[in-house]
């Protein structure tokens, strides 16, 4: 088949095949050796096989020893990792991606073609469990190996760029040693011990303790500074910020969101608020029928104009949050910034509820707590501006996380809230994977649009989008149904999250992905 | 003897029997699709679809009910489908922990929490028993949550003694278990306390003070032995209570025991983790019921069970 290079090996990804070294990871300010790093998280690991993951801190671990085709780099971008390039024919239905020389797996087993068939028609099997593998088991037609050095992947449809090889950068799509997850064993259906080709090897996992990672001797790339890096589960907040006090960590995430300003005030410590994904919204019910008013596009803007997201940013996330200035995060390909923000406005909120003759108007307001930084306190400072401009909040109530979800993940005739508190965290980093809670047709619970939104311009914009293969066209398209959905306001926009990590003076080159992932591979000694 | 052992045994089935359909009940009624919260929510109906399918969810709930009894009754507790693992695996992983801390919180309880009780009965209404009683009650009303982290602040941060989480040392169980212990301190203290006050005005004390025996024998011999019994029932359901209500200490001191687990497995609605972990609770309980009732034996040689 005629291939017609269109996406093809940027300069970065050139300098990073030559010096073996990946632009996405920070090299540390000293070339000093470390003997063991240890990590405090609060979330224990369910699995650690790539393919099962769900949960971004332990997608975050298992990359240290599993590697992908292409990664996502600290400033979003997609960037070569055990794809060196990659091309795809005129009409996107054929991706050929070239391989990195010279690269084996920890367990001595050659890199190639073949170990990358093997294990992305493994995550692909549909006998298998692949939560975050989306829509790319209907998409891909088959994985073949043209040789040693290229894997071709033939689609149904074409699939924008940015879609495609951002889900390939996803760890349930990591490279496996091919020999650890042969067909008919048990590790093929649950790879709890993957061996990959990263910087680091996992040496072992004591259930609800802790992860051992150790420095892989034979990496390709850059090696680490520390010899070692041990992952400690600490579900308490309070006793995570113990540990790096004590000096018994030296790098936590997610400190209770109270101390940020005292731990920023520490000489000893250091604070990164990295930026992150993860929106954080009050989902409106847009057709409700118990509270008709929320049907009307000035009520919902009115709601927009109450409330003072800034002071709640300042004042009760401590900082850790910017507010939004468009319905998805800045760190996404399609994202355009509004013209007309939101300000806090109560007289203009006021006014918009007067003229569509909701003024008093009731409502049924809830929150998870927990779940997001500061979620129920939020919630409530919320609730609060909203009846200072005379809405008769109800609320908010809280429940546990599964009991929340099942609330308000049901269909609208089955609603029984009006408003409800939720964050949203893309699968990667482009505006499709935003878009899927603004479309239309993927209302609950065929998706996880909670507003009930729906407008046809704006799900015709997301389809065309979806298979764009010009990319300014479609961050364009991405744009201007940003633009309507933020007029239409199915959500009360709040911010979007930071992701707190602190980390003792003592190191260096902590860092991150903006998608709410942290990175200590380059971690050193300062 | 034996018989008596075979006899409460064979009771105990009926209530377990109990115990692993209240759980199987009560875990289904709880809001939530595990299907859901195990796919997370990026992932699309159909592959939520799917998993419920896998993990057995769309079957009618008696034929659930029936699978899950018919693999009890092969000694199989079932899969996690949370962990993808065995249950019976993941609890074995984490119980010596959990076994491990309520072992030392035990021993720190009774040795401590019956020194202060028999003082304090032996030194009645002095300012000794005032502020012995009122360590009792500190015990017992300060919240486990607040006392660990205070723990951690004085031992882990201040003095840099002992570790703050985790059980990666033979240190790291000290902090856990002071914190657990201090509860049953309290409560076995005051039990011992009011048992021994009772004891010590009965006549066969009088009679061994009489006769001239040494205080330290008066009180150890005659008075405490007397006095253990009610003790003995405390400390028994302490054990039971340590072994399944570690929960909060264990989340506090990131102790990676069955309290954890089973706040995990609740919150992600893993229905067979959560009925093997009452079923193991409630066998825990049976069986410190019944060794406390041979304890009695042991120590009151009046109580035969034949």
């Amino acid at each position: 088949m005629r291939q017609r290079l269109l996406t093809v090996i940027a300069l970065a990804g050139v300098l990073v095949a030559a010096c073996g070294q990946s632009t996405s990871t920070p090299s540390p300010s000293s070339s000093k050796q470390g003997g063991t790093l240890t990590v405090a998280i609060g979330v224990a690991p369910d699995t650690l096989d790539p393919m099962r993951q769900t949960t971004t801190t332990i997608q975050n671990i298992v990359q240290m020893a599993v590697e992908t085709l292409v990664q996502v780099n600290k400033q979003g971008q997609l960037e070569p990792l055990l794809a060196t390039s990659w091309s795809h024919s005129s009409d996107g239905t054929t991706w050929t991606f070239t391989l990195r020389k010279g690269v084996k797996f920890s367990d001595g087993e050659p890199f190639n073609a073949q170990a990358v068939v093997t294990s992305i028609d493994r995550a692909l099997d549909p006998t298998n469990v692949c939560p975050l593998c989306g829509q790319m088991p209907k998409f891909v037609q088959s994985v073949t190996a043209t040789d040693s050095d290229h894997v071709q992947f033939t689609l149904n449809q074409p699939v924008a760029t940015n879609f495609f090889l951002g889900n390939l950068s996803g760890v349930q799509f990591g490279i496996l040693a091919p020999n650890t997850i042969q067909k008919g064993t048990p590790a093929y259906k649950d790879d709890e011990h993957p061996v990959g080709t990263g910087p680091y090897i996992l040496q072992e996992y004591v259930s609800g303790d802790h992860v051992t990672m150790v420095r892989n001797p034979n990496y390709w790339g850059k090696k680490p500074a520390y010899k070692e890096q041990i992952i400690k589960i600490v579900p308490t907040a309070a006793t995570r910020e113990a540990l790096l006090r004590a000096d018994q960590a030296q790098v936590i995430l997610d400190p209770p969101t109270a101390d940020l300003p005292s731990l920023e005030s520490d000489p000893n410590l250091k604070v990164l608020l990295a930026p992150d994904d993860r929106t954080i919204f009050i989902s409106l019910d847009t057709v409700s029928t118990s509270q008709p008013l929320l049907q009307k596009v000035e009520v919902r803007q009115a709601l927009n104009y109450a409330v003072n997201k800034a002071a709640i940013v300042k004042g009760t996330l401590y900082g850790a949050a910017v507010p939004m200035t468009a319905p998805m995060a800045p760190s996404l390909f399609g994202y355009c910034k509004m013209p007309d923000q939101y300000n806090y406005d109560p007289a203009k909120a006021k006014q918009l509820l007067q003229a569509a003759g909701a003024e008093g108007m009731t409502l049924k307001l809830i929150s998870p707590t927990g779940r997001y930084i500061q979620d129920f306190q939020a919630a409530e400072n919320v609730a609060s501006y909203l009846r200072q401009v005379g809405i008769n909040v109800e609320g908010p109530t809280t429940m546990d996380w599964p009991t929340y979800i099942s609330t308000i993940n049901v269909p609208p005739d089955k609603a029984t809230t009006d408003a409800g508190l939720l964050g949203w965290a893309p699968g990667f980093l482009d505006a499709s994977q935003q878009m899927v809670i603004f479309d239309g047709p993927l209302q609950p619970p065929k998706g996880l649009n909670t507003a009930y939104y729906n407008n046809p311009t704006v799900n015709n914009l997301i389809s065309e989008a979806a298979t764009q293969l010009n990319t300014t066209k479609r961050a364009a398209e991405y744009c201007q149904a940003e633009k309507i959905i933020w007029n239409d306001a199915p959500w009360i926009f709040l911010w979007v999250q930071k992701f707190p990590i602190a980390y003792s003076a003592k190191v260096t080159g902590v860092s991150y992905v903006p998608n709410e992932s942290f990175n200590t591979i380059y971690a050193a000694p300062a | 003897m034996l018989t008596y052992v075979v006899r409460r045994l064979l009771i105990a089935i009926p209530t377990l029997w109990g115990v692993v359909t209240g759980a199987f009940i009560i875990s289904r009624l709880l809001p939530g699709d595990p299907a859901r919260i195990m796919a997370g929510l990026n992932a699309t109906q159909q592959q939520v679809d799917r998993l419920r399918h896998q993990l057995g969810l769309d079957k009618p709930l008696w034929v659930q009910y029936q699978d899950y009894m018919g693999q009890l009754l092969h000694g199989n507790l079932g899969f996690s489908p949370h962990f993808s693992a065995p249950v019976a695996a993941q609890i074995a992983q984490r119980l010596p922990y959990t076994a491990e801390l309520a072992v030392l919180a035990t021993a720190i309880a009774v040795v401590v929490g019956v020194t202060i009780g028999v003082l304090a009965a032996l030194r009645r209404n002095t300012l000794l028993d005032l502020i012995l009683s009122a360590f009792a009650v500190f015990g017992v009303s300060m919240p486990v949550y607040w006392l660990g982290l205070m723990l951690i602040l004085i031992f882990a941060i201040d003095l840099r003694a002992l570790p703050a989480a985790g059980a990666d040392s033979p240190q790291s169980v000290i902090l856990p278990a002071v914190t657990l212990a201090l509860f049953s301190i309290g409560l076995i203290a005051r039990m011992t306390r009011a048992s021994m006050l009772e004891v010590l005005g009965q006549d066969y004390v009088r009679t061994a003070r009489a006769k001239g025996a040494p205080h330290r024998r008066v009180v150890l011999k005659h008075a405490l032995r007397n006095a253990v019994l009610p003790i003995l029932t405390a400390i028994g359901l302490q054990f039971g209570g340590l072994l399944g209500g570690a929960v909060l200490t264990e989340s506090v001191f990131g102790w990676p025991g069955v309290g954890q687990l089973l706040v995990n497995s609740i919150f992600y609605r893993d229905y067979p983790m959560v009925q093997g972990l009452v079923l193991l609770f409630g066998v825990t309980y049976v069986v410190i019921n019944l060794l406390v009732d041979l304890m009695y034996a042991y120590v009151d040689p009046r109580i035969r069970f034949d």
